[in-house]
C-alpha cells in the first residue's frame, strides 16, 4: 500500500464489507444454460477501493449485481457486512439496498423531474428519514455541487450529473458504494473528476467503493483490481497503475 | 475474441422480398405491442359500438314495424282519418255514403279510445309505453284487414263481453271467462267478462287492446256520431289510387284521406320518429365516445413513437424517407382503427340487442324480429372509426417522420418534453375569449331559444379552450394539489406530483375523458336539480289544495271519479282542471278550463279583474294579455266541430303560472265545446272543509275513487315527489353518460400509465435499486393517476356546474326559475373520479412494481 491508510472510526477496518463465497450464476437452463459466474469467492475489504475488470462477457457486471443485491445467485453465498443475502425477501433486500448500499450507474440515472438536491436525498426520502445535514454538507462540498443544487439534471453537464449521482450514493452513508462503469459515458476530464471524488471518499470519508470498469485508467484509481474471465477470478493486482493494468489486460485477452 | 469470421457454410436465407419493408415494420409493431394496442382498440370500439348500435336499433325497428304494418294493415286501400288529434273524429254516417260508391268492396269503421284494463284481482295491466286502448270488434266478414283469429273463446256477443289480444292475456294470465274492469275517461269503470283472446299482427310487446261489440263500443267510446277512422277495401280490379280519388270527392275536406300504402308508410314513419330519441341518445354517446377515444389514440401513438424514437431514427439512417415513416405509422393506426371498428360493429349489434331486450322488459311495445344490419351501418361505422383513428394518429405520425437520423446515435433517458406550449395556450385563450363572448351574448339574449344555443356554442368553445389550455392548467392545478395530497406520502408523493406534470400534454389528453364526461354529467345535474327545485317551488308557492287527484295511466282522471270524490264528507271544495283544445278566432289553440273555485286551491298573483273564469268570461295570463287584441275586455270566438260558436270576454289577467295555460274558460263553456268522450280532467284539486279530519278525508277520497283504479290520491308533497320522479328518469341518462365517460377514462388512464411505466422503466429500476419498496412504487403510480383524474374532474366540474347554471338561467322563462346546484352530487362525482383514477392505476402500478432493479442498467 503506497497510499496512506484512511482515517476512520470504524473498528472493523480490514474486515470484509461484502463477500462472495462459491458464487455460481446460471442464465437459462438445461443445455443452453450460460454460466456467468463459476464458483467465485472474493472478499471486499472495508475502506478499500476495488475495481473489477475483465473482457466483455467475463461476468464482471454480474458479479457486481450479485454482490449489490440487485440480482440473485444460483448457488453460493453473498454477504453485505454480516447479512447473508440469500433468503432475504424482496422487501428486506430492497431495504438493505436502501440503507446500506449506494449505487452509481453508467448513465447517471437521475430523475429528470427532480432537482439535484432532491435527487441526492432521494434514497433518504424514500426511507422516510431526515438527512444528516452535516454529512450532506460534507458530501455536497466535497463533490463541488453547492451551486448546482437547485438545477434539474437537464441543466447539468454529464460530469456534473455523475457527481450528483455519486452524491446520491454517498448521502445515505452506505457501508459500500457500487459503481457500474461510472465513467463509461464521460470524457477523460470528467472521468478523472468523478474517480478522484470516489478516491477521496475512500481516503477521507472512509467509504468502501467497488466499481466495474474496462478502462485501465479508471482502475488505476483503485487499491486493488480483480480480473475476471469466463466467470472466474483469474488474478488480482494491488496498487495498480494504468500501465500495469493495461499490460495485464492485453495478456488476458491474448490467452 | 476466440471466434473468427468464417464464410457461411449454409447459404444465408434472405427474407422473402415481398411487400414493403416499412409495412412489415408496421405489422411487427402491432404484434409487439399487443396489450397497449388492445386498449387503443377498445377505445375505438366503444365509440363505434354506440354509433353502430344506434343504426342497428333504428333499422331493426323500422324493419319490424314495416313488417307489422304490412300484414296488420294489409287490405286497406283507403283510410279516412281526422286531420288532427283534437278533431272529434270521422262522421259515422260517412260509412254509408262510401259504401254506395262504385268499386268499394268493404267499409270498416274503427273505434279506439284510451282505456285501462284491470283484472279480477284489481291489478292494472301495465303497458309501459305501448298503447292501451279499447275499441269495437270487427267480425271477419266485415274486416278490411286480414281478420284476427282466436287463440281461445269467441267474439263478443253481449254488451258486457270483450275480447283481448293474446300478448296482454298471456302477460296478465287472463283466461276466457275472467271478469275484467275497463276504465274509461268519460264513463268510469265498466265491468265485463272476457269472451275471447285474439291474435293480431300488431300485438307488439306490452300492447293492450280490448274490443267490445260494435254497438257497445259506439255507445261507450264515441259521441254517437263519430268514429275514429274508416278503412275501405276496393273491389277487385279497382286500384287504391282510383278508389281513394273517388272517396275524396264525397268526404269533407277537413278529413285526411290516404291510400293504404301511404297509411302503412306513415304508420311506420310515425313510430320510427317517436323512437328517434333513442337513436339520438345512442348517437350522442357514440360521438362523445369517439371524441374521447381520439384523445386516447393520440396519446397512445405519441407515446409509442416517443419510445421508438431510436428505431425510427435507425430506419431513417438506413434510408427510409419521411413519407415512408409517416405511412408506416398511419398504417399501424389504420389497422387499429379497422380492428376497433369491426369489433365496434359487433359490439353495436350486441348493444342494439341488449337495448331492445331492455325496452321490451319495460313494455315499450317493441316488436321482435331479426336484427337488421345494413351496408350503410357497416360502412359508416368502419369509416368513422378509421377516420377518428387516422386523425388522432396524424400528428404523432408527422412527428415520427421528423425524427432526424442522428437521433439513432443518442441514447436518451426518457425526459420531459421541452416543446413549447405557448402557441397552443395562445389559441386556447383566444378560443376561450370568443366562447366567453358567445356565452355573455347568450345570457343577455331575450329569447330562450337563441340564448340557449349561444350559451351552447359558448360551452363548446369553452371545452375546446379548456382542452387547449389544459397542459398549462395541469401544471397550475396539479402542483398545489399534489403537494396537498402527496404530503403524507413523502418521496412517493413528490415523485407522483412531478410525474403527473412531466408531460403536460399527455396528462391533459388523459384527463380530458373525465373532463368531458363531467362537463356533461354535472351540467345535466344542475339542470335536473334546478328543474326539481323549480317544480317544488311552483307547488309550494301556488297550490293550496290539500289533496290532488291525478292519473298516471293511459286514461285521464274519469269524470265520475271526480264526482264521487266531491261527495266525500270533509271535502270543502273540488276544483277540476280540464285540458281544452278549441279553435279560437279561427286558430287552433290549447288552453284550460276550470270547474269549481280556483282561488281556494291555487294562489294567483298579480290579478286584475276577475280571478276565475265564470260563464262566458275567461281569464288569461299576463303574457297572453300582452299579445295584440288580448287585453282586458277583448272578445274572442271559440268554436269546435259541430258546436255553435261561443263568444268569450277576457275578464281577468293573472301573472304567468307554471300550472296554468295561457287562457282559462269556465267548466260550462268547456262542456259545450267538448264531447263527453273527449273530456280530459288533468287534476282534481281538493280543499278540506274547515275542521275536517285530514286522515279521514284522505281515506274517504281513496275509497270513493277506488273503483276507478286509475286515480291516485296524493298530498302536495307526494305529487311533487311523483313529478320529481319523472325528472329523475331524465337524470338516469346522466348516469349512463357518467358510466360511459368513466369506462373510457379508465381505458385512457390505464393506457397512458402503462405506457409511462414502460417508458420510465430504467428510472423505476433505479428507484428500486436505490431502495424504493414495491409498495412505494405502486403508491407513486396510484397517486399520479389520482392527481390526473382529480385534475380532469375538477376542470369538468367547474365547466359543467358553470354552464349548467347558465343554461338554467337562459331557460328561466321556460319554468326553470330556481337555480339549484347539487353540491353533494358534485362532490360525489369528484370522489368517483378519484376512485376511478386509483382503480385505473392498479394494473400499471403492479406492473411498475415488478420492474427489476437491473432495468436501471439495461441499455434500452
Amino acid at each position: 500500500m503506497t497510499r496512506p491508510m484512511p482515517i476512520t472510526s470504524t473498528p472493523e477496518l480490514g474486515s470484509p464489507a461484502a463477500s462472495a463465497t462459491g458464487v455460481v450464476k446460471l442464465y437459462g437452463s438445461g443445455e443452453t444454460a450460460v454460466r456467468a459466474l463459476d464458483h467465485v469467492s472474493v472478499e471486499l475489504m472495508r475502506g478499500e477501493f476495488t475495481a473489477i475488470m475483465g473482457p466483455s462477457g467475463s461476468g464482471k457486471s454480474t458479479l457486481m449485481h450479485c454482490l449489490a443485491g440487485l440480482d440473485t445467485v444460483t448457488s453460493g453465498s453473498v454477504r453485505i457486512g454480516d447479512v447473508e443475502l440469500s433468503g432475504l425477501s424482496d422487501k428486506q433486500m430492497t431495504a438493505l439496498r436502501r440503507d446500506r448500499i449506494g449505487f452509481v450507474f453508467q448513465s447517471y440515472n437521475l430523475v429528470p423531474t427532480l432537482t439535484a438536491i432532491e435527487n441526492i436525498t432521494l434514497p433518504i426520502d424514500i426511507a422516510g428519514r431526515k438527512p444528516d445535514r452535516l454529512w450532506l454538507d460534507t458530501v455536497v462540498m466535497t463533490l463541488g455541487l453547492r451551486d448546482r443544487l437547485s438545477h434539474r439534471p437537464s441543466e447539468l453537464s454529464g460530469g456534473q450529473q455523475q457527481r450528483v449521482a455519486v452524491a446520491r450514493a454517498l448521502a445515505g452513508q452506505p457501508e459500500i458504494v457500487f459503481g457500474d462503469e461510472p465513467t463509461g459515458n464521460l470524457d477523460s476530464r470528467s472521468s478523472g473528476e468523478v474517480l478522484g471524488m470516489l478516491r477521496h471518499s475512500v481516503d477521507e470519508l472512509a467509504q468502501t467503493v467497488v466499481i466495474v470498469t474496462h478502462d485501465p485508467r479508471a482502475a488505476a484509481y483503485a487499491d486493488r483490481v480483480l480480473f475476471l474471465a469466463d466467470g472466474r477470478i483469474v488474478d488480482e493486482l494491488r496498487s495498480p497503475t494504468a500501465d500495469t493494468v493495461l499490460d495485464y489486460m492485453k495478456n488476458l485477452e491474448s490467452v | 475474441m476466440t471466434s473468427t469470421l468464417r464464410p457461411a457454410q449454409v447459404p444465408v436465407r434472405l427474407p422473402r422480398a415481398q411487400g414493403n419493408p416499412l409495412v412489415r415494420v408496421g405489422f411487427r409493431n402491432l404484434r409487439a405491442h399487443k396489450v397497449r394496442l388492445l386498449l387503443t382498440v377498445i377505445s375505438v370500439l366503444l365509440g363505434t359500438a354506440f354509433v353502430a348500435g344506434s343504426f342497428v336499433f333504428t333499422d331493426t325497428l323500422k324493419h319490424s314495424f314495416n313488417a307489422i304494418f304490412a300484414t296488420g294493415l294489409k287490405g286497406i286501400d283507403t283510410r279516412i282519418e281526422p286531420q288532427h288529434d283534437y278533431d272529434p273524429g270521422v262522421p259515422a254516417n260517412l260509412a254509408a255514403t262510401i259504401r254506395k260508391l262504385p268499386g268499394v268492396a268493404k267499409v270498416s269503421p274503427q273505434i279506439s279510445r284510451p282505456a285501462v284494463v284491470v283484472d279480477s284481482h284489481g291489478k292494472r295491466l301495465q303497458t309501459g309505453g305501448a298503447p292501451s286502448e279499447a275499441g269495437g270488434w270487427t267480425p271477419a266478414s266485415e274486416s278490411v284487414t286480414p281478420p284476427a283469429t282466436f287463440a281461445a273463446g269467441t267474439a263478443p256477443t253481449t254488451p258486457n263481453e270483450v275480447v283481448i289480444n293474446q300478448g296482454a292475456a298471456n302477460k296478465a294470465h287472463l283466461k276466457v271467462g275472467d271478469h275484467l274492469h275497463i276504465v274509461l275517461a268519460n264513463a268510469g269503470t265498466v265491468d265485463v267478462r272476457l269472451a275471447g283472446i285474439y291474435r293480431t299482427a300488431s300485438d307488439t310487446g306490452g300492447y293492450v287492446g280490448v274490443r267490445f261489440t260494435q254497438q257497445e263500443a259506439k255507445r261507450l267510446l264515441t259521441d254517437g256520431t263519430h268514429v275514429s277512422l274508416i278503412d275501405v277495401a276496393a273491389a277487385p280490379g279497382v286500384s287504391e289510387q282510383t278508389l281513394t280519388a273517388r272517396i275524396k270527392q264525397v268526404v269533407p275536406p277537413d278529413l285526411k284521406v290516404r291510400t293504404g300504402t301511404q297509411a302503412r308508410d306513415d304508420a311506420t314513419h310515425g313510430i320510427a320518429s317517436a323512437l328517434s330519441f333513442v337513436n339520438y341518445i345512442l348517437l350522442a354517446f357514440g360521438i362523445i365516445g369517439l371524441i374521447v377515444g381520439t384523445f386516447i389514440i393520440f396519446n397512445t401513438f405519441s407515446m409509442l413513437i416517443a419510445q421508438r424514437l431510436r428505431e425510427l431514427a435507425l430506419l431513417r439512417a438506413v434510408g427510409a424517407d419521411r413519407k415512408q415513416i409517416r405511412r408506416s405509422v398511419l398504417l399501424e393506426a389504420g389497422m387499429v382503427g379497422l380492428i376497433g371498428s369491426v369489433l365496434g360493429l359487433a359490439g353495436g349489434v350486441g348493444l342494439a340487442y341488449g337495448l331492445r331486450a331492455l325496452l321490451d322488459a319495460l313494455d315499450l311495445g317493441l316488436p321482435s324480429g331479426a336484427l337488421v344490419i345494413t351496408t350503410r351501418t357497416v360502412l359508416v361505422t368502419v369509416l368513422l372509426g378509421l377516420a377518428a383513428t387516422l386523425l388522432a394518429a396524424y400528428a404523432p405520425a408527422r412527428r415520427a417522420a421528423q425524427t432526424p437520423p442522428v437521433a439513432a446515435m443518442r441514447a436518451e433517458f426518457a425526459s420531459t418534453s421541452a416543446a413549447s406550449l405557448r402557441r397552443r395556450s395562445l389559441i386556447g385563450l383566444v378560443v376561450g375569449a370568443l366562447a366567453l363572448v358567445a356565452t355573455i351574448a347568450g345570457l343577455n339574449s331575450s329569447s330562450a331559444g337563441s340564448g340557449a344555443s349561444l350559451a351552447g356554442l359558448g360551452l363548446v368553445g369553452m371545452v375546446a379552450s379548456a382542452m387547449l389550455l389544459s397542459p398549462v392548467l395541469a401544471r397550475l392545478l396539479i402542483v398545489p394539489l399534489g403537494r396537498l395530497i402527496g404530503r403524507p406520502f413523502g418521496a412517493a408523493g413528490r415523485l407522483s406530483r412531478t410525474n403527473a406534470v412531466r408531460h403536460p400534454r399527455r396528462t391533459a389528453a388523459t384527463a380530458f375523458a373525465l373532463t368531458l364526461g363531467l362537463v356533461l354529467v354535472s351540467g345535466i345535474a344542475v339542470i335536473g336539480s334546478s328543474m326539481k327545485a323549480s317544480i317544488n317551488a311552483v307547488f309550494d308557492n301556488n297550490v293550496t289544495a290539500y289533496y290532488i287527484l291525478s292519473s298516471q295511466t293511459a286514461v285521464s282522471v274519469p269524470e265520475p271519479a271526480v264526482l264521487a270524490a266531491e261527495r266525500v264528507p270533509g271535502v270543502g271544495s273540488m276544483t277540476q282542471l280540464y285540458g281544452l283544445s278549441a279553435t279560437v278566432d279561427g286558430q287552433h289553440r290549447v288552453g284550460m278550463a276550470v270547474d269549481g273555485p280556483l282561488t281556494s286551491v291555487m294562489k294567483l298573483t298579480g290579478t286584475k279583474g276577475a280571478v276565475a273564469p265564470t260563464g262566458h268570461t275567461m281569464i288569461v295570463s299576463k303574457t297572453r294579455s300582452e299579445k295584440p287584441g288580448w287585453g282586458l275586455g277583448s272578445k274572442h270566438v271559440l268554436t269546435a266541430p259541430g258546436v255553435r260558436p261561443i263568444t268569450e270576454t277576457v275578464g281577468g289577467v293573472f301573472d304567468n303560472n307554471q300550472l296554468l295555460d295561457g287562457w282559462l274558460v269556465s267548466g260550462q263553456v268547456y262542456r259545450q265545446l267538448t264531447q263527453p268522450t273527449d273530456r280530459y280532467v288533468i287534476v282534481g284539486l281538493v280543499k278540506a272543509a274547515p275542521g275536517a279530519n285530514l286522515a279521514a278525508l284522505r281515506t274517504g277520497l281513496e275509497n270513493a275513487t277506488n273503483d276507478f283504479y286509475v286515480v291516485d290520491v296524493q298530498d302536495r308533497d307526494q305529487y311533487e315527489g311523483q313529478i320529481a320522479g319523472q325528472v329523475n328518469g331524465l337524470l338516469g341518462l346522466l348516469y349512463g353518460l357518467l358510466a360511459l365517460a368513466i369506462v373510457i377514462a379508465i381505458l385512457g388512464i390505464v393506457n397512458t400509465l402503462a405506457l409511462s411505466v414502460v417508458e420510465r422503466r430504467r428510472e423505476i429500476g433505479m428507484l428500486r435499486a436505490v431502495g424504493m419498496q414495491r409498495r412505494q412504487v405502486r403508491r407513486t403510480i396510484y397517486l399520479e393517476s389520482l392527481l390526473i383524474a382529480v385534475f380532469g374532474a375538477v376542470l369538468g366540474l367547474v365547466l359543467g356546474l358553470a354552464y349548467g347554471s347558465l343554461f338554467t338561467h337562459t331557460l328561466r322563462d321556460q319554468g326553470l326559475n330556481r337555480l339549484s346546484i347539487p353540491w353533494g352530487q358534485a362532490l360525489t362525482f369528484l370522489v368517483v373520479a378519484g376512485v376511478v383514477g386509483v382503480l385505473a392505476a392498479l394494473w400499471p402500478g403492479i406492473r411498475a412494481a415488478r420492474t427489476s432493479p437491473l432495468q436501471a442498467i439495461s441499455d434500452l
